[in-house]
């Protein structure tokens, strides 16, 4: 078996120094929840290690402004239970509450399940929906702020370079007239990789009782997660009522066929998606339960 | 690579491979083989140990990850040759049988505890889903930790009426039950096992 040789940065200036003998080989280590079983099969051993972990500035979530900063050190369980990110990020929350089991939460981390790429990502549904930007550190000490659709490329795959190493999401914090949802269909209630997972943000005018600002992205339907700017649009403006739980069920359902259009699992995730909707939906506690007309 | 690691109280220098995994790194170079290596992917549990107080699954950490950091595993639970509560709940409440199981749920069980002395069922529920157990059917295992925390156990279902009358004829038989309880505490990880032991 190669050694790998394993590099522990405590600070900033470590990190780039380490991320600096970056070669295609070389991967980044974070939580480890999916990279160590990885990086076991034969013929995947590194070159060079980089352990994240020890970096602590880029743990913990900050609020700069008018802009929430997540560390990409931020694990599950920090996430899930941040009075910062509880606030103005619900749905972030949420989907790291059910992310794995407890000792996933406790090890994994937001930066390693994005730059992981997995199609189910639960955070990077929530993120998507967020219109989180991705921070990244390079090699050569340089910076870059992108759109978290342009990190995310498809099924493990992301924009991001050999010597760079994801530092930090940052994202308008919501204020209390927002309401966000993460629900997620998977093969049982815990502990369960995403089949269909979906997040909601919304504005909600109290006065005209009107949604604006409408964000919906799903995950686990397509190469990675996705908005609906078809249902959004049509959401746009609407009153809050069942009506409009209607239109968002429908407006997944049609993105889910849409996407996945040769997959078998098309009308398990129709349904699903319909559940899912109204789901989220009432999570948002924008009007009476509602319940889908099935049929 | 050298490696300092902090296991149940005591400081240990290792010589590891650099992408050894902190579960090859306690069963293997320090001989804490009530850890057990199930699934290997973080599923299902059986290699759960607290690290910083926190459960975490030791087949997808690095050891390397683990430095600096209190580590305990289930040997650490027992004190002066005496189970910890936890693990006499377990024994008590059978909420052991093939026992594989078992390390991991009184880590899980203690990360809960520790965290929240008065669970809830749910919260029981909840801390225990990273863990997989495929003998107890989980009931004596929820009760066993409730009991722990110094609250009325839950009432496990009524035994039906075969599985009774065995009940009854081992709770009669004081060379079965003694055995068993011996078993039990044995699995329940009173002291670390022999190394080269699972």
């Amino acid at each position: 078996m190669v050694q790998a040789e394993v590099l522990t940065p405590a600070t900033a200036d470590e990190l780039v120094a380490a991320l600096a003998r970056a070669t295609p080989h070389t991967r980044l280590l974070a939580g480890g929840t999916d990279l160590v079983r990885d990086i076991r099969r034969p013929g995947h051993e590194p070159d060079v290690l980089v352990d994240l972990t020890g970096v602590r500035e880029f743990a913990g979530v900050r609020l700069d402004g008018d802009l929430l900063r997540v560390g990409a050190l931020t694990t599950f369980t920090e996430l899930q239970h941040d009075p910062l990110v509880r606030e103005h990020a619900l749905c972030l929350a949420l989907a790291a509450a059910q992310v794995g089991s407890v000792q996933i939460r406790n090890a994994g981390t937001v930066g390693g399940n994005v730059a992981n790429a997995s199609p189910c990502a639960d955070s990077a549904t929530a993120l998507t929906a967020l219109d989180a930007a991705v921070v990244s550190i390079d090699g050569a000490g340089v910076t870059r702020t992108r759109p978290i659709g342009d990190v995310l490329l498809g099924p493990n795959r992301t924009s991001l370079r050999d010597d760079e190493a994801i530092i930090e999401f940052a994202f308008p914090a919501l204020g209390p007239e927002y309401r966000t949802a993460f629900t997620k269909v998977g093969s049982r209630t815990a502990v369960s990789v995403a089949r269909l997972s979906a997040a909601l943000v919304m504005r909600f005018d109290a006065v005209s009782a009107t949604l604006a600002d409408v964000r919906v992205a799903l995950g686990a339907v397509g190469a990675t997660a996705f908005r609906d700017g078809a249902v959004e649009a049509l959401l746009e403006g609407r009153p809050a009522d069942a009506e409009a739980a209607r239109v968002l069920a429908d407006g997944c359902v049609a993105a889910v066929s849409g996407s996945i259009p040769d997959r078998p699992s098309l009308p398990y995730k129709r349904h699903a998606a319909a559940g899912l909707a109204y789901d989220s939906w009432n999570a948002l506690a924008l009007c009476p339960p509602c319940e889908p007309a099935w049929g | 690579m050298e490696l300092l690691l902090t296991v149940n109280g005591s400081l240990y220098e290792v010589n590891v491979h650099p992408t050894a995994r902190l579960l090859d790194v306690l069963r293997e170079d320090l001989g804490f083989t009530g850890t057990k290596e199930g699934c290997a992917e973080g599923e299902c549990g059986a290699c759960t140990v607290l690290v910083d107080g926190k459960a975490v699954a030791s087949c997808v950490m690095l050891a390397v990850q683990a430095r600096g950091k209190e580590i305990v595993t289930v040997e650490g639970l027992a004190r002066d040759g005496e189970l910890d509560l936890l693990q006499q709940k377990f024994v008590e409440y059978g909420a052991v049988q093939c026992g594989f199981c078992t390390p991991g749920m009184l880590m899980s069980a203690k990360a809960l505890l520790l965290a929240n002395p008065v669970p809830s069922d749910q919260d029981i529920r909840v801390a225990l889903a990273g863990n997989l157990c495929r003998c107890t059917g989980y009931s004596a295992i929820i009760a066993a930790v409730k009991a722990a925390s110094g609250q009325e156990a839950t009432p496990l279902m009524e035994l039906p009426g075969a599985a009774e009358e065995l009940a009854a004829e081992v709770q009669t038989d004081p060379d079965t039950l003694a055995a068993a309880r011996e078993a039990a505490e044995k699995i329940a990880g009173l002291g670390p096992a022999p190394h080269g032991e699972a």
